[in-house]
């Protein structure tokens, strides 16, 4: 008779590979219906939980592969990325790295960028709440404070680097508009897309260099000053007043 | 066993009346139709994280009484709780002050892996052990109590000792948590393992049921004449499963009951009809409300 750690240990070998559920297998009542088929019930209720899950975390990839070939690439995937909490939102983390080495999937070469931009959505409709810093805030600080003050990103904000039109292809199939995936040039720089939650939903533009420039040290918390002045040529000031009136951090609580 | 009673103005304890589970499609119809439904249970681990869910279920919590059901916690486990989970767990509750708080008598965590399905236990006294050893931790994590439901099996372990019923009595006597009578559960497992499900029901402790599930399932053809149930959550509730109901209502008297529906969500409608006709089978067994009253 087994102890309940080792039945779980076995039983967890015999979901992810029905050929190592012999020993599980040998401690289940059977009868007219079999061991491995009672053991399927369970592995096929676990696969569909998990695929639902990456279904709504990724819905864009499953539209532009159709639903066959994601619940294949996903049954891979889960194979070799056990979900390690009940908290399946935070689960697929990997799906964009996966995919980029995913043959199958290498006639799709903006297929990696698209999980990667879904990936960073899904968590951005998922972070946690928090009150937006708005330039009032800023108001009763003289000028060398400002200098030195060092800003909270809002728990949802991602920066996300890209080197397909991602967005673009998100765009138009979140908006439902596939004709118009026809149209879309490929070929493109490598840019970054900086994106958060709004009441209204997630807000997603693109950053140019001297933007991201001035904005990646100051989510990294290097003082405004400081990051202000990485930006070159361009109105860092008017790009943080922006990011403010966007919602883009937080006040301390 | 006194419901701990929220503060604020929202609605507490949850009434011995239909509830119906709460999925995310039907939030903006809950949200701008305020359908007439005692109370709602959703599914903890959906509204773990925040955004637009929280904020709705928050909008929704205001006026209606709330269950949170819990499918992650794994009580079954023989490693012991996630820490990270419960507290997941434990800050919902804090902040929706839910009526009832209730998990499963199952397990989905081994080696830090989550299987992601109610698996089911080997039925030994080392398994009573370890369960009431994670029930009691929860119970002091929340400081609360929960209710444990019994979950539908498409498996039994050849070294089980202790009936199921027995089993989730065991748990209630020596945690103090009550039990979720799932009906629909018993139907499918009595139905799958040669169980008598009559005499399951007779055998949990009237007392210690807080809240009755009810839920559809559907018969898969094995072939060759054999057959399983698999609760699926996809359909109505099967005239033998209402006819279990009033069987359990005749020995526990009228409780909180949900109706679960996860797959293949119909409209609110279809749920409010189906918690109607529940609603309908309890009046029979509610006892008349004396009041008494100075003046």
């Amino acid at each position: 008779m087994p102890a309940l750690r080792e039945l779980q240990r076995q039983f967890a070998r015999g979901m992810w590979s029905p050929s190592e559920s012999g020993t599980i297998e040998a401690w289940i009542e059977g009868d007219a219906i079999a061991e491995a088929d009672r053991l399927s019930i369970y592995r096929n209720t676990m696969t569909g939980v998990i695929t639902n899950a990456m279904r709504l975390t990724y819905p864009v990839v499953e539209r532009l592969v159709g639903a066959k070939f994601f619940a294949g690439a996903v049954g891979i995937f889960m194979a070799a990325n056990l979900p390690r909490s009940a908290y399946l939102n935070a689960y697929g983390a990997d799906f964009a790295a996966f995919l980029a080495g995913f043959t199958p999937a290498a006639s799709l070469p903006y297929l990696p960028d698209v999980a990667a931009l879904e990936w960073a959505v899904a968590g951005a409709a998922a972070a946690d709440d928090a009150p937006a810093l708005d330039a009032r805030d800023l108001a009763g600080f003289d000028p060398i404070a400002l200098e030195a003050l060092r800003l909270i990103p809002h728990p949802s904000l991602r920066l996300v680097r890209l080197t397909t039109p991602a967005d673009t292809i998100w765009r138009i199939l979140t908006a439902g508009d596939e004709a118009e995936l026809a149209g879309i040039t490929l070929a493109t720089e490598p840019f970054t897309v900086i994106l958060h939650r709004r009441t209204e939903g997630i807000a997603l533009r693109r950053l140019s260099e001297l933007e991201c420039a001035v904005t990646e040290p100051i989510l990294q918390g290097r003082p405004l000053g400081e990051a202000l002045m990485a930006g070159g040529g361009i109105d860092a000031v008017a790009l943080l007043a922006e990011h403010l009136a966007s919602g883009r951090f937080t006040r301390t609580a | 066993m006194a419901l701990l009673t929220p503060s604020g103005a929202a609605p507490g304890p949850i009434p011995a009346a239909a509830g119906i589970g709460l999925r995310f499609q039907h939030h903006r119809a809950v949200i701008e139709t305020r359908p007439d439904i005692a109370w709602f249970e959703v599914h903890i681990e959906n509204y773990m994280g925040g955004g637009k869910p929280l904020e709705q279920l928050e909008t929704i919590r205001r006026d209606y009484a709330l269950s949170l059901h819990g499918v992650g916690l794994s009580l079954g486990s023989a490693d012991g709780l996630d820490a990270d989970h419960l507290e997941r767990v434990r800050r919902l509750t804090l902040r929706f002050q839910p009526g009832l708080v209730s998990e499963h008598l199952s397990w989905s965590v081994s080696a830090g892996q989550y299987l992601a399905d109610l698996l089911p236990l080997p039925l030994t006294e080392e398994a009573l052990d370890v369960v009431c050893d994670n029930v009691e931790r929860v119970q002091e994590r929340l400081k609360r109590w929960i209710l444990v439901e019994n979950p539908s099996s498409y498996l039994r372990f050849r070294h089980s000792t202790i009936p199921e019923w027995e089993f989730l009595a065991a748990v209630a006597a020596r945690t103090g948590c009550g039990i979720l009578c799932d009906v629909n559960n018993i139907f499918v497992s009595a139905s799958n393992h040669g169980w008598d499900a009559s005499r399951y029901l007779a055998a949990l402790p009237a007392g210690a049921v807080g809240e009755i599930h009810l839920a559809g399932h559907s018969l898969r053809d094995l072939g060759q004449g054999r057959t399983i149930r698999i609760d699926d959550h996809g359909s109505p509730v099967i005239p033998a499963v209402w006819r279990l109901y009033r069987e359990a209502l005749a020995h526990f008297g009228a409780l909180p009951t949900l109706i679960e529906w996860d797959t293949d969500v119909p409209p609110l409608d279809t749920l409010t009809d189906e918690a109607q006709k529940a609603e309908a089978i309890l009046d029979a067994f509610r006892v008349p409300q004396v009041h008494a009253r100075a003046s």
